[in-house]
């Protein structure tokens, strides 16, 4: 009875604070699209890219819609001093978020490679929307925790989208550097001598130019071949748009950068010599560090992507040639069974790996979370010329038609003339700086859900363990032999063999308690009786590794009858617990 | 004035006190807050040549001093790096180190006008006060918890003083299933037995302790540490005890690294550490050196460092070194491999060979020879007899505890350290006067006709050594010879650049430029790079 007035009170609270879920909309004026949060509570429009400050915003408004479903903190400082937001995303009144098997996120190391950002974001807005009404998704969050990094690279990621950029660049962060080596730091970067916001090409007309106007298409140039007799004007490309800043005799030679934040990571790690790009030392850029650190501290993240463009690719390690040997063959059919999928999940898509398939390369964050962390990683290259026309057979070119057929020209800059202090007369036109490896805004949802679809079954295979079975036999005398199976029904164990190898995260315990504890031992074969005892503190049984789709049995030996508990406790695999006499 | 009386006996005592410690000769080592205090009083004693700065703080709370020796603008010369400490356990690499500096500042600042030093004189506080803590062991590692057995459980078995004498030495337990034998030559020496001999062995032999987790392995998690010269990026040894979790995890590490990535001046870095490229020089290996990832020293640089080699043995008149290479992680490597520097390291010394004489013989076995020496020598303390004591873990066994004194064989009598490291002042001295100096020769001055004039210099190394090695080509961390015009309105140039980087000069060697002018007046050239000094000269257009 004294409880009522201070629930009238709640009430009217909420009553009051509800306006704040105006922005969905009302619920008789929409009908359900399958596979998409019905009426979001947090309002985000998927068909534009948001700087970083744009994804900070939308990520404290997840996080303050969903607080018993998202913690948000920021795990470190950019160059330039920008937080680096994650979005911890799990249900918090299961368990404790960090002992859960963890699935590490992040998109945009590099700084032209922005759609990881709104992908990221995409797969955070996407779990606590739905986490009341699909029951998948609500089990992944009560099960595991996901740690969101929308961009680990705030800095550049503002510099691609404010300066002026081609849709390459830039792809380091804002440390600067000495490229040329003369002495001064980024001294001769690119200028927008149009002023459409992008980089593009000069063309100047030249007699001894080996380029020709496309007489059926004005944007494209074409190549003269060797016998052919040309009549119309020929052109000399000039390369991107820019001044001699320095007046050296070279343009845009010292830009920003250049380092590559993704040869900053330390397994197998090489000096810029060996592999371009390297900065100081592994993680010498503080993004990078942030994510490390906070990596380190997280032995319980099992799985990770790491979002680039472009291309369509689903790409795992070793990323060098040198490095073959770290990945064995029971890992390697893990990552095959999970990028297969990938590949049907997205389609366009292929599942390949980094040294073959792409080029072999030290130092990337890929590289070290399986090498450094044994976590099982992919890298998803995003948008892939597949998606102009969905045609696998269609090349790079179609996005002269695709710009004309479905964005009306909104991807070029004309052809305009320029009067250049180095070149004299010039012309300056071609695509901008989105289009190309951006995702074009009509296509970048579904691409985000596809990948996010993948992201979820790659965390949807992280180990899973509970105590599955656990029997008692008496032994005579007041012995008592329990014997208890730890089952993981998912396809990766708790430690990757490069996890087994080094020793990277501890052995899982199986640690009885509430008896009195004998003797212990790992059964090594059930049917025939063969164990391991472990004479050292029996109570808790080291298992060195639990694989994907099997179990492992302990054993004690208990003097007396008592109402034990038997708890796994695994870095990566989670905790379970079941009590004498209880099931699951 | 009963008053005033004991005041000034306060202050008596006070001078008869800073009097005993300026004069007293120093017997001993110094630890930390004594060279702490000796740092500081060669910044105060020097104060236009010397600047002391904390590079950062350990975790375990040590400053990491850098000493810059510079007299004028210490950016303006090009510099050598003087770093010790880099192994803890080496006590005398500390020592040199400061004493190395003070040194210069006494007796040769000319050279500070030339050069600059960057004198790090201790990178691993924390591992070697353990030399001066009542229990002595040689530890490398700093403050950092690890777990170096990787069993998940942090510092669970350390090591033990079983006979109480404040050194952990060995234990040995008699037991017919161990593989150790005693030495034949010396039976203080433990060695495994010989199967080529036939030997069958009758000892096991641990590290002084208990196997406090019961898991067979000695003291194999003790408060370790990350160690400052196992950290680095070179041929690092992934998951080994004291590595750290990564390359350059420790902020000792990492500060160092970012101060020397940031002095542009520098051209070479004298390791005292335990790797010695100076006694012996590194051997090139056509294959290694070709490989991807580089693990051969480079054909021009093997000639550059036989030629320090021999400089390094005739002035400090030492011999005999035992081959002392990295072991991956290591600091010297990074300085060569990684950084592309001029790479010189040394331990700064080693015990001498004991030769014998018609009575007794020179013993074969490295660990006898010491002991050998040791005795000839008159010193104490450097062996710890073997004694029986009772040992939990064999409670039926023999166990005797003993072995060789903890850093005596690499850490010399102190009454030594002034001479050795005087000469090795000398050696760093000698290297100052070989450096690469950039300086404008030969200026030809030409008048083509009325309006053009060409200009010819040549761009001279009047150094011995080469502006950058042959790895230092290579690195991004040394820059271009940059060499420069400065025109005026109406000048402008015909043929040649306004900006030309010349990507290294030989020792004593020159480039060319020649450059047509237009106009009238007067150009500067300038031609030069931070680690190799520069020049400038202004010529009239004819």
């Amino acid at each position: 009875m004294t409880n009522k007035p201070k629930n009238l009170v709640v009430v009217v609270w909420l009553a009051f604070i509800l306006p704040i879920a105006v922005l969905a909309q009302k619920n008789e004026e929409i009908f359900r699209a399958a596979g998409s949060p019905h009426n979001p509570k947090v309002q985000v429009a998927f068909n534009k890219y948001y700087t970083a400050e744009g994804l900070a915003a939308i990520g404290k408004k997840i996080a303050d819609a969903y607080p018993n479903l998202v913690k948000r903190f920021s795990i470190g400082k950019s160059t330039e001093g920008r937080d680096i937001w994650m979005l911890a995303v799990t249900n918090y009144k299961i368990g404790n978020a960090d002992d859960k098997p963890g699935f590490y996120l992040d998109g945009n190391i590099h700084s032209n490679e922005i759609q990881g950002g709104e992908f990221s974001i995409y797969t955070a807005w996407y779990l606590t929307e739905s986490f009341n009404s699909i029951a998948h998704i609500k089990n992944l969050l009560d099960e595991r925790v996901f740690y969101i990094v929308p961009t680990i690279n705030p800095d550049a990621r503002n510099n691609y989208m404010l300066e002026a950029n081609t849709g390459s660049s830039p792809r380091a962060g804002m440390i600067k550097l000495d490229d040329d080596r003369d002495g001064l730091f980024d001294e001769d970067g690119y200028d927008d001598l149009n002023g459409d916001g992008s980089i593009t090409q000069m063309r100047r007309k030249s007699d001894d130019g080996n380029m020709i106007i496309d007489p059926k298409d004005p944007r494209v140039m074409i190549r003269i071949e060797p016998d052919d007799v040309v009549t119309a004007q020929r052109y000399e490309y000039l390369g991107q748009e820019g001044l001699d800043n320095d007046n050296d005799g070279r343009i845009n030679e010292d830009r920003p950068g250049y380092y590559d934040p993704n040869r900053d990571w330390a397994w197998k790690w090489q000096p810029d010599y060996i592999q371009r790009g390297a900065y100081k030392y592994p993680f010498s850029a503080p993004e990078n560090r942030a994510v490390a650190d906070f990596v380190l501290k997280h032995p319980n993240i099992a799985g990770a992507q790491s979002y680039h463009n472009s291309g369509g690719m689903i790409l795992r390690g070793p990323g060098a040639k040198e490095d073959i040997d770290t990945y064995n063959r029971e890992d390697v059919r893990i990552y095959d069974a999970i990028g297969k999928k990938g590949e049907k999940i997205i389609p366009g898509y292929r599942y390949l790996t980094v040294y073959k398939d792409l080029y072999s390369v030290f130092g990337g964050e890929l590289d070290w979370f399986y090498g450094g962390r044994g976590i099982y990683t992919f890298t998803n290259e995003l948008f892939t010329a597949y998606a102009y026309y969905k045609d696998k057979n269609g090349g790079r070119d179609q996005i002269y038609s695709f710009d004309k057929d479905l964005m009306f020209g909104d991807g070029f800059t004309p052809w305009e003339t320029f009067n250049h202090p180095n070149y004299g007369e010039i012309e300056i036109g071609g695509f901008k700086k989105n289009v190309g490896r951006a995702t074009p805004g009509f296509l970048l949802e579904e691409e985000a859900h596809r990948n996010m679809a993948f992201t979820l079954y790659h965390a949807h295979h992280m180990p899973r363990l509970s105590i599955s079975d656990l029997t008692e036999k008496s032994l005579g005398g007041g012995l008592i032999e329990v014997t208890a199976t730890v089952k993981n029904d998912r396809l990766m164990p708790t430690h990757a063999s490069q996890d087994l190898k080094y020793k990277i995260t501890r052995p899982d315990y199986v640690q009885i308690t509430g008896a009195k504890v004998i003797a212990g031992m790992l059964v090594t074969d059930a049917d025939f009786g063969v164990t391991e005892e472990q004479q050292v503190n029996p109570d808790t049984i080291e298992v060195t590794n639990i694989p994907g789709n099997s179990v492992v049995k302990v054993r004690w030996i208990l003097k007396g009858n008592s109402n034990y508990t038997v708890t796994v406790d695994s870095e990566k695999g989670g905790i379970a617990t079941r009590k004498k006499g209880k099931n699951n | 004035m009963i008053q005033k009386k004991s005041l000034l006996g306060g202050w008596f005592c006070i001078c008869i006190c800073l009097f005993s410690i300026s004069t007293v000769a120093q017997t001993d080592y110094q630890n930390y807050s004594e060279l702490t205090k000796k740092l500081k009083s060669l910044q105060s004693k020097h104060p236009r040549q010397a600047k002391l700065q904390s590079l950062t703080k350990t975790i375990g709370g040590y400053d990491i001093w850098a000493l810059t020796l510079s007299s004028g603008q210490a950016q303006d010369n090009p510099a050598i790096a003087i770093v010790g400490g880099v192994d803890g356990s080496l006590v005398l690499s500390t020592e040199m180190a400061v004493q190395m500096a003070e040194t210069i500042l006494s007796e040769h600042a000319d050279i500070l006008k030339t050069t600059t030093f960057y004198i790090f004189p201790n990178m691993s506080p924390n591992a070697s006060e353990h030399y001066f803590a009542a229990l002595k062991y040689p530890l490398t590692g700093n403050a950092k918890k690890t777990d170096d057995d990787r069993d998940g459980k942090i510092n669970e078995d350390p090591f033990e003083d079983l006979n109480n004498d404040g050194l952990i030495t060995l234990i040995r337990v008699e037991d017919m299933t161990g593989d150790y034998v005693m030495l034949e030559e010396d039976e203080r020496i433990m060695v495994k037995a010989d199967d080529q001999k036939g030997e069958l062995g009758t000892y096991k032999v641990f590290s002084e302790g208990i196997d406090n987790d019961k898991d067979g392995a000695y003291n194999e998690d003790d408060e370790g540490g990350v160690s400052f010269n196992k950290n680095f990026t070179y041929n690092y040894q992934y998951f080994q005890p004291g590595v750290g979790e990564h390359a350059v995890s420790e902020k000792e590490n990492r500060a160092l690294l970012d101060f020397l990535y940031e002095q542009w001046n520098l051209y070479a870095i004298l390791t005292l550490g335990p790797t010695n490229n100076l006694s012996s020089p590194l051997k090139y290996n056509a294959a290694n050196a070709k490989k991807r990832v580089v693990t051969s020293i480079l054909k021009n640089d093997e000639q550059l460092n036989q030629f320090l080699s021999k400089k390094y043995n005739t002035i400090t008149k030492t011999k005999d070194a035992p081959s002392a290479t990295g072991k991956g992680g290591g600091f010297f490597e990074w300085s060569y491999f990684h950084f592309g520097k001029l790479a010189m390291s040394t331990p700064g010394w080693w015990a001498p060979k004991y030769k014998g004489d018609s009575i007794v013989k020179a013993a074969k076995n490295s660990d006898a020879n010491f002991l050998q020496w040791a005795k000839q020598e008159g010193l104490s303390d450097y062996f710890v007899p073997w004694k029986t004591i009772n040992h939990p873990d064999f409670p039926n066994k023999k166990v005797e505890v003993g072995g060789i004194a903890p850093y005596k064989m690499y850490n010399p009598p102190y009454n030594l350290v002034e001479a050795i490291s005087k000469k090795h002042t000398d050696f760093i001295l000698e290297i100052a006067k070989l450096q690469p100096k950039i300086t404008l020769q030969n200026i030809h001055v030409e008048k083509v006709n009325n309006e053009l004039t060409r200009v010819t210099v040549a761009v001279h190394n009047n150094g011995f050594l080469p502006t950058h090695t042959e790895m230092g080509k290579k690195s991004r961390w040394l820059r271009s010879i940059k060499v420069g015009l400065e025109l005026k309105q109406g000048q402008e140039i015909i043929s040649g650049k306004k900006i030309q980087l010349i990507p290294s000069i030989d020792g004593d060697s020159s480039i060319e430029v020649t450059w047509l002018l237009k106009g009238r007046g007067t150009v500067e050239i300038t031609a030069g790079a931070a680690h190799t000094g520069s020049d400038s000269t202004t010529i009239n257009l004819k």
